[in-house]
């Protein structure tokens, strides 16, 4: 058994979980500490984190320390939330609290950090059952938003909206003194939004669940369905909420038995939800009743083997990319080809690139994307799928692995810039790993130049310093057999290895 | 809407003093009750007149304060604080003329008939008395005595709070001076009141008062003096602590500061000896700022207080009942395992029928148990020397996480939580001095375990205080359970007391000030609603005290709807009984006993499918809106059966019980043709009865020899 404490600062409140680990139990959660802290007005108006604001962190963090040692807790983790990503002193903020309580804050980017909270989710019974018959997981925040469509029990997209409980309020903090009920100047500006997000993405899915995360939301679905199994109709959810919105926050608070009085946030809570409830027309919500907290522990938990996890993250990758990459008609039989070309490249060569699982996901990713950019301009490709892959979200990679794949992408048609080019974006593991998987990329790539897939039953295995691929073909492969030289030589620069075709002509 | 306006009629209310002045009569009616062993009716008498004092400093102190800002507002009977002054005043006096002649004309002439005398004036003292006394006088009180004269140089001194004191009228000797001096001596308070002396008779016992001696020998203290007369006074002052909580930003330092300004505070009631010099008399007044509405002349010794002092006399066991030895819980072993023993399944105890030492015995293990991680409890008022203080502040010694929250604010117990509060914190504790302007009254303790199959939590949940002494003499409930849904609450009540966020939600405790007034209302409602749907409805609550008007307004519209309440209210109780078409379903009783009533529980019918609770809070706006409190559901259904059997039996009481009449009196019940049933005896008994059978851990000890193999 592990106790594991999760810290997380949010745009408004900090908060310390403290849950039990163990195997072939669900993960317990013990303790629940919350103190209310506006990083996020600080963040948002002032751009940076004032002295003021650093000592209440410090403070609260420090409290937390002793009840987690309270705890004998084995582990912690501690993230900060967008708020910090979004201000100056970031590293200087981190640093003091780091010498004044001894926990290490992580910033992670906002697709990790949603993919954290993700997790919390996906780790329940319910999740691969509703994704099947099409799914959104709306994380409502004070900062901002993220809604991931699943259809068919893979991932869609996954969107990230500038519209978060805190921020809409400092938005709004001068109209509210007009206008008695400013719930109309809060859907002006959330449809907005919601309405590119629904024209985009939401032409071709049926979502059946809502899945919301997000304060308030437990309270509201009680409200909602007296016998909280979770679940209620969206029909039954919106009615309730639209009754809702008549009342003044006081009112609320107290069909709701709230213990907080008078929370500016929760009209918007209201309101997104509702919005979003009616725009994306599902039949029934389910509100799991986790956050990003729940999701640490089962990262945590996960890492450590400690449980194994009931849903394939791997899979979600690559259904996300071959989203992306049909967005940007880019999917073809050639895509196809080259994927698996390439992680046959990549087996082969194991023992000498000396990558793992992981690397290999990032290789497919990038083979599947590595044409997007097309899309955009098809003299410029890959300088416009790079930045495609940057600014699209992928649920599950990080930003590093996100640069990784992008750049993979990049340095599959161009030749890779010395390291110190690149040491803004990469580290030096990163750059290697880049290097690795662009020649594996290349020499794949090579293999299909006409896109017409002439190579059947390939083989690869090493030979001495060759990597030899073997081939059965019926078709003329002058051109690609013309071009695979040029590739292989980077290729032999990184690994030392030369590849080479062996062929095998078949005639019927 | 217009019957709703009758519920909240303030005619259909009860003053909340008055009430209590009704209160403290019943406790009176104890010491005239002849059953009672006589020094057992003594006591009564002294409890009655420490109430009283305890009364005026808070109560009527807060309604001269009220009279004085010119607050207009009416209480819940519709009384400004002007009349409620008036009434108290007539009260008071019919109340203590009753004290006194009790004192005066039953207890003495009893005390007498057993030989033990208490000599009511020093004139009455034979020749070897007086010597005896003038000794004592001379080698025990006049060293700490300090007279004080009022002359032009001398400004009247500070008469401190409750202090007896004697006040004489002196004369300078040998001159021909007609003027008059007043002077003023403390009847010194780190002396006994009463001093034992000589007796008359063989084998019998005497007492003189402190004050008479010094009386006695007053002319010694004013050498050039002749003293003209002396009587003894006392005052009352108000005593209520006005604190600026925003202001005041460590509520330690504040409190210490407003203990000492107490003495200051203005004078309420001034007590002198009936015939009092009307001279001296007027000086006092005038001094001390008393209007004559607020002089009570009285018959007898000042300060009655003096006769628990009695109680203990050696060699009078007869008088006294016999002393009530607390059982043990059955669940629990002593010096066993007390976690195993909740995991074996919740456990009630009554007390003082059943022994408090599992709460201590709880913390005591835990602080040296090496898999406890932390311990939480919240302490309201403690015993001196609390073997439950000395635990915790070694459970910080241990490495653990003690978190405590020690309430300043208990009324007169300020200056002792202080010493515990720094006691606690020099240990490492975390120590919490209460919330702003909210006084924790809720009575929880929590152990947080790490055991083998994971983090287990253990709650005691009570009615009464953690005070080792006083759980000896009031009647308090305390559940120990390991349920995970009470842990979880717990641990969030910990949180909300340590200044963190309100958690999200509760699993089953109701949590005031926040939440509990709107769940009796809703549990009230539920009861109306199947009244009116025909059903039966039927409430049934033990408090100490009823003064809130949402709750009692919600009780007469249950009452007009059909639903059977019965009451047990041991003290104040606004509401009126047997008003046509209000209340006339309503029942209540009080019982004074011998131990004091403190539990709270409330029962309420729920169409057959009863709910029972048990808390730290009484039905009284104080409880509901000021105050953190705790009610929390009995849920196992054995303990459901043991909670229910002491409402029962105390609605059968006919010994100690008093019921409320239409006419706003009490009156004990008639006993004619019933069988007796003393609750308070009937679960003494019980709890004998209960003891466990001995699992055979004392059998022989038997060695057995080995064998070779």
């Amino acid at each position: 058994m592990k106790i594991f404490a999760a810290i997380y600062i949010g745009s408004y409140e900090v908060s310390l979980k403290i849950f039990e680990l163990a195997a072939r139990k669900p993960i317990r959660e013990i303790d629940h500490v919350r103190a209310r802290v506006e990083s996020g007005r600080d963040s948002y108006q002032k751009g940076y984190i004032g002295y003021e604001l650093l000592k209440e962190l410090g403070n609260i963090l420090s409290e937390y320390k002793k009840i987690m040692d309270g705890y004998r807790a084995d582990a912690y983790t501690a993230y900060a939330s967008g708020v910090f990503r979004d201000v100056k002193n970031e590293l200087f903020v981190l640093d003091q609290l780091y010498i004044r309580t001894g926990i290490r804050i992580q910033v992670p980017s906002n697709s990790e950090h949603r993919f954290i909270g993700y997790k919390s989710v996906a780790f329940r019974e319910e999740f691969d059952e509703m994704t099947k018959q099409g799914a959104a997981v709306v994380d409502i925040g004070g900062g901002n938003m993220q809604v991931t469509l699943f259809s068919e029990g893979k991932v869609v997209t996954t969107q990230h909206m500038v519209l978060g409980t805190i921020r809409l309020r400092e938005q709004l903090a001068g109209i509210k003194n007009v206008v008695s009920h400013y719930e109309g100047q809060i859907e002006e500006l959330v449809n907005k939004d919601l309405e590119v997000f629904k024209s985009l993405y939401l032409k071709d899915h049926k979502m059946k669940y809502i899945i919301f995360m997000g304060d308030y939301i437990m309270d509201l679905m009680k409200k909602v369905e007296k016998k909280s199994n979770k679940i209620v109709s969206s029909e039954k959810f919106i009615k309730a909420m639209r009754k809702l919105y008549k009342k003044n926050a006081e009112q609320i608070t107290l069909e709701l038995d709230l213990s907080n009085e008078n929370d500016p946030l929760l009209i918007l809570y209201i309101v997104l939800y509702t919005r979003i409830a009616e725009e994306l027309n599902a039949e029934e919500i389910w509100a799991p009743g986790v956050n990003v907290s729940d999701g640490m522990a089962y990262d945590y938990a996960e890492r450590h083997r400690i449980i194994r996890p009931m849903h394939n993250f791997d899979e979600d990758i690559l259904s996300a990319a071959k989203e992306l990459s049909k967005r940007y008609e880019s999917f073809s039989p050639h895509i196809d080809a080259l994927t698996k070309m390439s992680a046959l490249v990549f087996d082969a060569m194991k023992k000498v690139h000396g990558m793992g699982k992981r690397e290999r996901l990032l290789l497919q990713t990038a083979a599947i994307l590595h044409d997007c950019g097309k899309y955009v301009s098809l003299a410029h490709g890959p300088e416009c799928a790079y930045h495609i892959i940057m600014e699209s979200e992928i649920i599950g990679l990080s930003h590093l692995e996100r640069e990784i794949v992008a750049c993979a992408v990049l340095y599959n048609t161009y030749p890779l810039e010395d390291y110190e080019e690149l040491a803004d974006k990469l580290d030096q593991e990163s750059y290697m790993t880049v290097a690795k998987l662009s020649a594996i990329l290349r020499v794949s790539n090579a293999m299909d130049r006409s896109h017409k897939q002439k190579f059947k039953n390939v083989k690869a295995a090493i030979r001495g310093k060759e990597l030899v691929i073997t081939i059965e073909t019926v078709d003329n492969i002058i051109l690609e057999k013309g071009l695979f030289s040029v590739k292989a030589e980077f290729f032999e620069r990184v690994f030392g290895i030369k590849p080479v075709i062996r062929e095998k002509r078949i005639y019927n | 809407m217009e019957k709703e306006k009758i519920y909240t009629n303030s005619e259909n209310y009860e003053n909340r003093e008055l009430s209590w002045l009704k209160f403290n009569g019943r406790v009176l009616n104890e010491a005239r009750d002849k059953t009672i062993p006589l020094l057992e009716r003594l006591k009564f008498i002294g409890i009655t007149s420490s109430n009283l004092d305890e009364f005026f400093m808070v109560r009527v102190a807060s309604l001269k304060d009220m009279v004085h800002a010119g607050y207009k507002k009416k209480d819940i009977a519709g009384m400004t604080a002007a009349e409620q002054l008036e009434a108290i005043n007539t009260a008071t006096r019919e109340l203590v003329d009753a004290q006194y002649s009790t004192y005066n004309r039953s207890m003495l002439p009893l005390l007498k008939a057993r030989d033990i005398e208490i000599i009511q004036a020093h004139e009455d003292l034979n020749e070897k008395q007086a010597a005896f006394a003038d000794a004592y006088f001379e080698e025990t009180v006049y060293p700490v005595l300090t007279p004080m004269a009022l002359d032009a140089s001398r400004p009247f001194p500070l008469i401190r709070n409750k202090t007896l004191n004697i006040a004489a009228l002196i004369k300078r000797k040998g001159t021909d001076e007609k003027e008059i001096q007043f002077a003023t001596v403390q009847v010194p308070s780190v002396l006994p009141r009463i001093v034992e002396i000589p007796s008359e008779k063989e084998g019998g016992r005497t007492f003189l008062l402190l004050e008479q001696i010094i009386e006695r020998n007053i002319s010694k203290l004013f050498l050039n003096f002749k003293v003209v007369c002396a009587f003894p006074y006392r005052i009352m002052r108000n005593a209520d602590l006005p604190i600026d909580e925003d202001e005041a930003a460590d509520l330690l330092k504040e409190i210490q500061k407003q203990l000492k300004k107490r003495q200051w505070g203005e004078v309420i009631r001034l007590e002198v000896e009936e015939g009092v010099n009307e001279k001296l008399l007027t000086i006092l007044k005038k001094e001390l700022n008393v209007k004559s509405e607020d002089v009570f002349n009285i018959n007898g010794p000042i300060d009655l207080t003096f006769v628990m002092k009695l109680y203990d006399l050696a060699d009078c066991d007869d008088l006294r009942y016999k002393k009530y030895q607390p059982q043990r819980v059955p669940q629990i072993e002593p010096g066993e395992d007390i976690f195993a023993a909740i995991q074996g399944g919740d456990i009630l105890m009554h007390h003082p029928y059943q022994t408090f030492d599992p709460v201590v015995d709880f913390i005591r293990q835990a602080s040296v148990d090496p898999d406890v991680l932390a311990i939480k409890q919240t302490l309201y008022r403690v015993s001196g020397n609390s073997p439950i203080i000395s635990s915790l502040a070694q459970a910080a010694e241990n490495g653990k996480q003690v978190t405590v929250l020690v309430e300043l604010k208990a009324r007169f117990d300020e200056e002792h939580n202080i010493v515990w509060a720094k006691k606690l914190e020099q240990a490492g504790c975390h120590v919490i001095y209460g919330l702003v302007g909210l006084k924790t009254h809720s009575k929880i303790a929590l152990v947080v375990r790490r055991e083998e199959d994971g983090i287990r939590r253990y709650v005691h949940l009570g009615t009464g205080n953690y005070n080792d002494s006083t759980a000896k003499l009031y009647t308090d409930c305390g559940i120990f359970t390991c349920s995970e849904a009470v842990g979880e609450d717990a641990t969030a009540v910990f949180n909300m007391l340590s200044g963190y966020s309100e958690p999200l939600s509760w699993n089953c405790l109701s949590v005031a000030p926040i939440w509990l007034r709107k769940k009796f209302l809703k549990l009230i409602h539920r009861e109306i609603k199947h009244a009116k749907e025909g059903r039966e409805g039927k409430i049934i609550a033990k408090m100490n005290s009823l003064c809130d008007k949402d709750i009692i307004a919600a009780l007469y519209e249950a009452s007009a709807e059909g639903v059977q309440i019965d009451l047990i209210v041991r003290g104040i109780c606004c509401l009126k009984v047997g008003i046509p078409g209000i209340s006339e379903n309503i029942r209540v009783r009080s019982i004074v006993g011998n131990f004091l009533e403190h539990s709270r529980i409330f029962y309420f019918y729920n169409d057959g499918r009863p709910e029972l609770f048990m808390g730290s809070a009484d039905w009284m706006p104080r409880n509901l809106d000021r105050r953190v409190e705790i009610l929390f559901p009995v849920e196992n259904e054995e303990i459901q059966k043991s909670v229910y059997h002491i409402l029962e039996v105390e609605l059968k009481d006919n010994v100690k019980a008093h019921i409320l009449k239409e006419n706003g009196e009490y009156e004990k019940v008639d006993k004619r043709g019933k069988a007796l049933v003393n609750s308070q005896d009937q679960f003494c008994k019980e709890a004998k009865i209960k003891k466990p059978k001995d699992k055979g851990k004392y059998q022989e000890r038997v060695f057995i020899p080995a064998e070779p193999m």
